[in-house]
């Protein structure tokens, strides 16, 4: 199967709209994992842009494929320190609840 | 231009010294000799500094000097390229590092995990070279997770109080939609231009449609602009670094805020032709609401860490503005603004290094005061200086350097940006904006000054009645003093680094086609 020119706008924008949506989610959720979940989001927009590239430019795909490779690695370590840190936060405060972290004002 | 696996020393060293800690620790413990964590973290970063003047000689000699960490040909491989601009910042970065782990050795005495302190702040500093050693824009990005992953960790070191855990979870979320901004980017540029390699980028983008192009050079101001905190990205800063140890703010405040400013600089001018794109009015104007935001708010602080951190933010306005200058000047002028930029870029550069050493001093000074005194309040802190002569005197030579006080360092690197700015009489924009750069620094000297006599002229408050500099503090004190005389040797005898600042400034103008 073929792909086109109309794809490529298809990928694209979804990976656009991911990155929307997962900025929407970290402004209106006030719980850590869904914040973590929501920097997720981003990356898996981020990456499907890269790939949606590929669909103009064969030639891309091989470091496209690279580069996505080790944007999940670099997402899981973010992911797994994010998370470290929400579980300290919930030992100190017994809540998840960024509203009852007193000094963040985002 | 030549190739050199050199280039490879200092990140090599500084992330196989982060692994071997892990191995050194159990040997101390076993053989009963307690600071050998503390002795081989200084080692490794003294050995990085050295490794350092072997590639600034090849440099000197070459212009730049490249390498490709792959069997493959580039553009596969992960590429490396070395300018003096990049070897100028990771002077900064390790000497900064050196310092801040001689300063540990005391400061971080009571707590535990000192392992894990020591090879974070290792493959903080790796993460730093490596941004400014990076070849590729994909490469960069690596390293400037690793950098941003250890100093995350760094923040939240004292784990068990709320402030740091809070501190490094805005930090971190704040901090990651910007670099994944700039992946943003970054994947758009691929997309177009078929490659991340900076070289190949800077040739290629002449031939591209420019208006894609805007996109992608306002998402990585805004992406990079997060950790180099400009106005308005700057929300994690002020809570950030006086939550980390204060070893840790100055490595932040210092040098990682640098390396935003590093990559901003290095991805629109090396790239970007700053005379096509009219990217220089935008770095002008965050340059100029980055300072005025930031001596605002920095003068309602009580806090003496949140005043430094605010205070972080207003140098970073200067940098910005300086090489905001140098782009509009070559945007608007052609090549007859390249005297003017070059001027702009060296003050910037030159102010890079001075802030990374006054600000370094001023939160390991202030590390001195709140270890003794147990406070952060500035109305507790007064007259500390005199309970600690050496801290306050070096503290106070901190504070008149930035204030821009002749002779001190801080005041030539002003001075050249703010005559840049002056060149074209006849140019309003420049003379208004930097009229508005010379009112906030006569502001900010003035609460430099306040604080100076806060802290040294008043009579001790009860709290720090007890604050003393004996021998057992000698490794708090002796970075702080070592940096106090750097400040006043480089502001006496500034030439040399001028000379390095002006070679930076030209080697990063050479590649855009000057």
């Amino acid at each position: 199967m073929s792909m086109s020119a109309a794809d490529f706008t298809l990928y694209a924008l979804t990976a656009a709209i991911l990155y929307v949506i997962g900025l929407y989610g970290m402004a209106v959720r006030r719980n850590m994992v869904r914040t973590v979940i929501g920097l997720e989001i981003i990356t898996a927009g981020i990456n499907l842009n890269f790939l949606a590239f590929t669909i103009l430019d064969s030639d891309l795909l091989l470091l496209a494929q690279y580069f996505v490779v080790i944007s999940i690695v670099i997402g899981a370590a973010v992911a797994t320190l994010a998370l470290m840190i929400v579980i300290q936060a919930y030992r100190h405060y017994g809540s998840v609840d960024l509203r009852k972290l007193s000094k963040l004002r985002w | 231009m030549s190739e050199s696996w050199i280039i490879l020393q200092p990140i090599a060293i500084l992330f196989a010294g982060a692994l071997l800690m892990q191995v050194i620790e159990p040997v101390g413990r076993a053989l009963k000799i307690e600071k050998l964590r503390d002795a081989f973290a200084i080692a490794i970063f003294g050995l990085s500094l050295y490794s350092l003047l072997g590639i600034y000689g090849e440099v000197q000699t070459q212009g730049q000097i490249t390498y490709f960490l792959s069997p493959y040909e580039p553009p596969i491989g992960v590429s490396f390229a070395v300018d003096q601009f990049s070897i100028f910042m990771a002077f900064v970065f390790c000497l900064l590092g050196l310092l801040v782990s001689i300063y540990s050795v005391r400061y971080m005495e009571g707590d535990t995990g000192l392992d894990k302190y020591y090879s974070l702040l290792m493959s903080l500093v790796a993460g730093l070279v490596g941004v400014s050693f990076a070849g590729d824009l994909f490469n960069l990005f690596i390293f400037w997770e690793a950098m941003s992953l250890s100093s995350y960790a760094l923040v939240a070191f004292k784990k068990y109080r709320w402030e740091p855990i809070e501190a490094s979870f805005k930090y971190l979320v704040m901090s990651t939609i910007g670099s994944l901004t700039a992946l943003y980017a970054m994947s758009i540029l691929y997309g177009l231009a078929g490659t991340l390699n900076i070289t190949d980028l800077a040739s290629i983008i002449p031939t591209l449609e420019p208006y894609p192009l805007y996109l992608v050079i306002i998402a990585i101001i805004a992406g990079f602009g997060v950790t180099a905190s400009i106005v308005p990205f700057h929300f994690w800063l002020p809570d950030a670094h006086p939550a980390a140890p204060s070893g840790i703010s100055a490595m932040l405040s210092g040098v990682v805020i640098k390396a935003g400013v590093y990559a901003i600089v290095r991805v629109l001018f090396s790239i970007f032709d700053p005379a096509a794109f009219s990217f220089g009015t935008a770095l002008v104007l965050f340059g100029i609401i980055t300072l005025s935001v930031a001596n605002v708010m920095a003068l309602l602080q009580r806090d003496i860490k949140r005043l430094l951190a605010f205070s972080s933010i207003v140098n970073i306005g200067y940098i910005i503005f300086g090489f905001g200058v140098g782009a509009y000047a070559l945007n608007v002028y052609g090549m007859g603004g390249y005297s003017i930029a070059a001027l702009a870029m060296m003050g910037a550069i030159f102010h890079i290094f001075n802030h990374a050493i006054g600000k370094g001093l001023l939160f390991l000074g202030a590390g001195n005061f709140i270890h003794e005194a147990g406070t952060r309040d500035l109305m507790e802190l007064e007259g500390v200086g005199k309970k600690m002569p050496l801290t306050g005197t070096s503290f106070s030579i901190g504070l008149l350097a930035l204030a821009g006080v002749p002779p001190l360092s801080g005041f030539w690197s002003k001075l050249f940006i703010i005559l840049a700015g002056y060149t074209v009489l006849s140019d309003s924009f420049m003379i208004v904006t930097t009229s508005i750069v010379v009112l906030n620094a006569i502001f900010a000297a003035a609460y430099y000054l306040w604080l100076m006599q806060r802290l040294m002229l008043k009579a001790p408050k009860p709290r720090v009645e007890h604050a003393h500099e004996g021998r057992g503090l000698l490794s708090m004190v002796l970075p702080v003093v070592i940096m106090s005389l750097i400040t006043v040797v480089i502001g006496l005898w500034p030439f040399e680094i001028i000379n390095f600042a002006d070679l930076a400034a030209r080697s990063l103008l050479g590649l855009v086609g000057g």
